[in-house]
This record gives structure tokens, sequence and C-alpha cells, in this order.
């Protein structure tokens, strides 16, 4: 097997190691040196002229200094800030583009040392979770997304699309009671009824669980949002629909359904993501591609 | 409903005089320290700092209230996304951030709405001020302004809009409309062989966008190679766009599109 970029990796470790730092409370010990120094100059006697302004003099470059200190420290902070939003869009982009090992360094590197926040930092483990999956290391994703599902760390959108994920990757490690619980939990949820991710969990456990009906029932009443939510990746819809015509011996319907999928996606890629499509392999033919 | 031309005059004097508040609050500040005995400088000092503060404040909270309005346009729930625009642009802030964003969530909403003369409007006097801490803006604002062109048939102003955002530093997501806004305006203008370059690179692109735009892309692609006589491409490309979305509604949106399916489509979707 090819070495990968995630070899070695120590997915509780990432999560410990990637916890923000509570930083130095350098503001309020500046305001305190700050009153201080004045409280100091206060009790100087108004005698001693001379002593009185020389304090005064000092104690006012002082807080000059730590208010310039303290602007610049913030004007730095911004900026790694920034960088860090900067170098997370850009993993953004590179998983859209499925450039998956440079997602994946640019994950381990960025959980490899604590976050400079929070938000970023849950940002880069709900990333992360599609990387893992994407290599199938599914106990890791699942790992991370029961972190942040556990937790509360995420706001409820990102939470139903971690536990459409969580569900898919039980799925591929055949946890098939627990998928199936999860699935009766997410088609608890509100709006549900309209999310082609939950539409196409339930697609592939029917699938895998030997109920080709009941995945066929589903494909024809969900085809719709399928296509209006899922883009190219209806094509595993298809690809699984051509699996359940083959599971009920409608060779020429699965035959339609295999050239759908792979007209949108290339079947190593269908099959990479769905092992269970290996049965059709040979027997029909995938969409010819023209020539370029 | 604020009318795209009364949005755009309260926002430019809004900038205004959020400019020249700007200048004088500083002025304002060493004014009161030249004033008066201790206390009266102290005070008056506090009340121009308290003064700007309440602002500040109030244009954070208006802000916010202004951020969901995006949403509400993706959900298509117009009225309420239009309640929460008009209560921003109307609101006073000297801050032209808390004045640009409502105007360019007002060009989103146009623009959802299918108004595309007030688009453009708004747009081209939003790309024409300053954008400063918003100029991130900008991209999406060329971006709306050139479909809307499109959409109006103005061909030489998206040009030279497409000219523009060529120069610009565009995210993924920018490129990729971006692209399919050059594939609208070349088929307008007929540019079938420079459509049909690199159309493997274009394909893997195309896969990335949504749904509507993945099939509208395709489908231009597929009529270009129509065009250039690539028969085996457009059969190719015009199956991928169909199992996307429903051809009649890709028609209707775009009905140069019709010559794909001419055989397949009712008399009424033909355009």
């Amino acid at each position: 097997m090819d070495p990968t970029p995630l070899d070695s990796l120590d997915v509780p470790a990432l999560l410990e190691i990637s916890e923000p730092r509570g930083s130095t409370p350098w503001a309020w010990y500046a305001i305190g040196a700050g009153i201080l120094l004045a409280g100091i100059n206060q009790l100087v006697s108004d005698e001693a002229k001379a002593l009185k302004l020389a304090f005064g003099a000092l104690s006012g470059i002082a807080i000059m200094v730590i208010l310039f200190a303290l602007l610049a420290s913030s004007f730095a902070g911004m900026r790694a800030l920034r960088a860090q939003e900067r170098r997370l869009d850009g993993v953004a982009e590179m998983i859209q583009l499925h450039r998956w090992p440079q997602a994946a360094i640019a994950l381990r590197q960025m959980l490899s040392q604590p976050a400079r926040s929070a938000h970023f930092r849950i940002q880069a483990l709900v990333y992360f979770t599609t990387v893992l999956a994407r290599y199938d290391r599914f106990d890791d994703a699942v790992t991370i997304q029961e972190y942040l599902l556990d937790r509360g760390l995420v706001d409820p959108t990102t939470a139903f699309g971690l536990r459409i994920g969580r569900t898919m990757a039980m799925l591929r490690q055949d946890r098939l009671f627990d998928a199936d619980r999860a699935i009766s939990d997410l088609r608890r949820t509100p709006g549900a009824g309209d999310s082609a991710g939950v539409a196409l969990v339930e697609l592939y456990r029917d699938v895998k669980t030997g109920h080709p009906t009941e995945a066929l029932e589903m494909f024809q009443r969900k085809l719709p949002i399928l296509r209006e939510q899922l883009g190219h990746r209806v094509a595993d819809a298809w690809a699984l629909v051509g699996r359940a015509y083959d599971l009920l011996g409608r060779e020429d319907d699965a035959r339609t359904a295999v050239a759908n999928a792979t007209l949108l996606a290339p079947p190593a890629e269908l099959l990479r993501r769905y092992p269970e499509l290996e049965k059709l392999t040979g027997r029909f033919q995938p969409a010819p591609m023209p020539a370029a | 409903m604020l009318s795209a031309e009364a949005a755009i005059h309260r926002t430019r004097r809004d900038l205004t005089l959020g400019y020249a508040l700007k200048l004088l609050v500083p002025a304002a500040l060493v004014g009161s320290l030249m004033i008066g005995p201790e206390p009266v400088r102290l005070a008056l000092v506090l009340g121009v700092i308290g003064f700007w503060m309440a602002l500040g404040l109030t244009s954070v909270r208006r802000a916010q209230l202004a951020a969901m309005s995006p949403s509400l346009i993706a959900a298509g729930r117009f009225e309420e996304a239009e309640q929460q625009i008009d209560q921003a642009i109307r609101s006073f802030s000297p801050f032209s951030a808390a004045k640009l964003r409502p105007l360019h969530h007002l060009a989103l909403l146009r623009h959802a709405q299918r108004r595309w003369q007030e688009t453009a409007m708004i747009c081209r006097a939003l790309l024409g001020q300053r954008m400063g801490a918003v100029r991130g803006l900008s991209n999406p604002a060329r971006l709306i302004l050139t479909d809307a062109l499109l959409e109006m048939n103005d061909v030489r102003g998206a040009y030279e809009s497409i000219t523009r955002l060529y120069r610009e530093r565009l995210s993924l997501a920018e490129v990729l409309h971006l692209m399919l806004l050059q594939l609208d305006y070349s088929a307008r203008i007929g540019a079938w062989k420079s459509m049909f370059e690199n159309v493997m690179a274009k394909v893997q692109m195309v896969e990335l966008m949504p749904t509507d735009g993945a099939a509208r892309a395709q489908a231009f692609l597929a009529l270009a190679a129509r065009k250039l006589g690539r028969e085996d491409w457009a059969q190719w490309l015009g199956s991928r766009a169909q199992l996307l979305v429903d051809v009649p509604r890709l028609v209707a949106e775009r009905p140069v599109l019709g010559e794909l399916w001419k055989s397949d489509l009712p008399a009424s979707g033909q355009g």
C-alpha cells in the first residue's frame, strides 16, 4: 500500500494538542503597571520637586511604551488570525478541488499545534473529517465527529452535516445497527425529509442490507432533491440504484443506471466510495467518454 | 420598499456624513481638551468618546441583524430580507462597511428577484465607492453585475466587466462563477472555438459548480461542440446536463440551448 500523508496519525493526540492555549493576560498586567506607576507618582512628596518631575517623565514614557507594545501585539495577533483564516480558506479550496494529499498535510500541520482560536480549530476539524473519510480512515473520522457533536461545538447546520458523514462512515465500517439508529435520529431532525444527504445515506443502507425495492422507491421519490442538492454527486445515487436493479435481476434498468452514474463520475471513484459496486464491474459497461 | 435610486442616494449621503464625522470627532476631542476648567474638559472628552462608542455599538448591532439577509435570500424569503436591508440602509452609521454591506445585500436580493436593471444600477454604485474594509465585496458585486448585464443582453458591458474580473485575484467559487459567465458571453458572440478550448479542464471545473451552473455550463460546452462538429462531445456533455436539470427549464433560461434538444422538446419549450 502506498504511503499517505496520514500515516502514523494519532487523532486523540491531535485533538489535545490543537486545543487553544489561554493567552497571558498582558493587557491587564500593563494596565496594572500603569496604575501602579500613577499611584507611586502621587505618593512622591510634592516638596521633592526634582524627583517628582523625573518620576513623572519616566512613568509617562513607560505608559507610552506599554501602550505601543499592546497595540503592536494586538496588530500581530490580528495578522496571525487572518493568516490562519486564509490557510483554512485554502484548505477548503483544496478539498473542493480534490487535492487530498495537500489538504491532509495542511490540516495535519495546523492541528499539530495549539490553535489561535477555537473557531478556526473547529473548522479545521470539520474539514479533517472529510479528508479522513477520503482516505478510508473511518474510525478516525468518527472519533472527531463524535468529539465535535458530543461537546456541542458546532452550529445545528454543521452538526447535521457531521451526523450524515458519521452515518456514512458507520456504513462503510459495517456498523449496520449503529448506522440504522443514526439514520432514525437523522430522520427525526426537522428538515431531514428535504435533505439529499439523508436520502443518499438511506439509499446506501438499503442497498447494503439487501433491500433494493425500498432503495428504488426512495430514489424515485427523492430524485429531484438529489439532483438539486448533490450536483454531480447524484452519480452516487445512480450507481447505488444500478446495484439495486441488479439485485432485483432487472438488467436493462441496471445498465441504464450504471451508464447514468458513469456519465457523471469516473467508475473508479464510484467504486472507491461504495465497494459494494464491485459486483457490477465487468457486467455493465460504463458510459464511454469522447476522445480529447 | 426602498427603490434602488433611493437606497443609493441614502448610502452616498450617509457615507459623506460619515467621512465628515470622522474628521469632526478628533477635532472635537482636541477642542474639548482646550476649553474650560479640568472637570469640564474631562466631561467633554468623555461625552465625545461616549457618542462615538454609541454610534459604533448601534452599527455593530444593525450589522449583526443585516448579516442574516443573504441566508434569507438563499431561502427565498425575500420579504423578510427586504425588511432587514431596508432598516440597515435607512439607519445612519459613520462606518462605510456598515453602509456598503446592506447595499450589496440589496444587489443580491434584486438579482435573486431577477430585477436586472436595478441589480446593475446598485452594483455600479457600489463599485464606484471606496470599498476599504469591505473590499472583499468588490469581486462578488462585479460578478453579479456581469450576470445582470448578460441577462439584459448588454454584451459590451459584460465584456468590460469580465475583463476587469480577469485582472483580480479570485477565490475558487468566484473563478467558477466567472467561467460560467464567460461561457454565457462567448455563446452570445458565437466564440465557439474559444469555448471549446481546453474542454477537459473546463469539464473538471464544471463538476465543482452547484447543480444549475454545472448543467448550464455543460450545455454551453455541448453547444460549442455541436457548432464545431464534435458530435461525440455534444452528446456526452448534453446528456450530463440533462441528468442534472430538466431540459425545458434549462432552455427557458437560455433559449439558445434549445438547439441541443430540438427533437426532444415540446413545441412550447423550444423558445
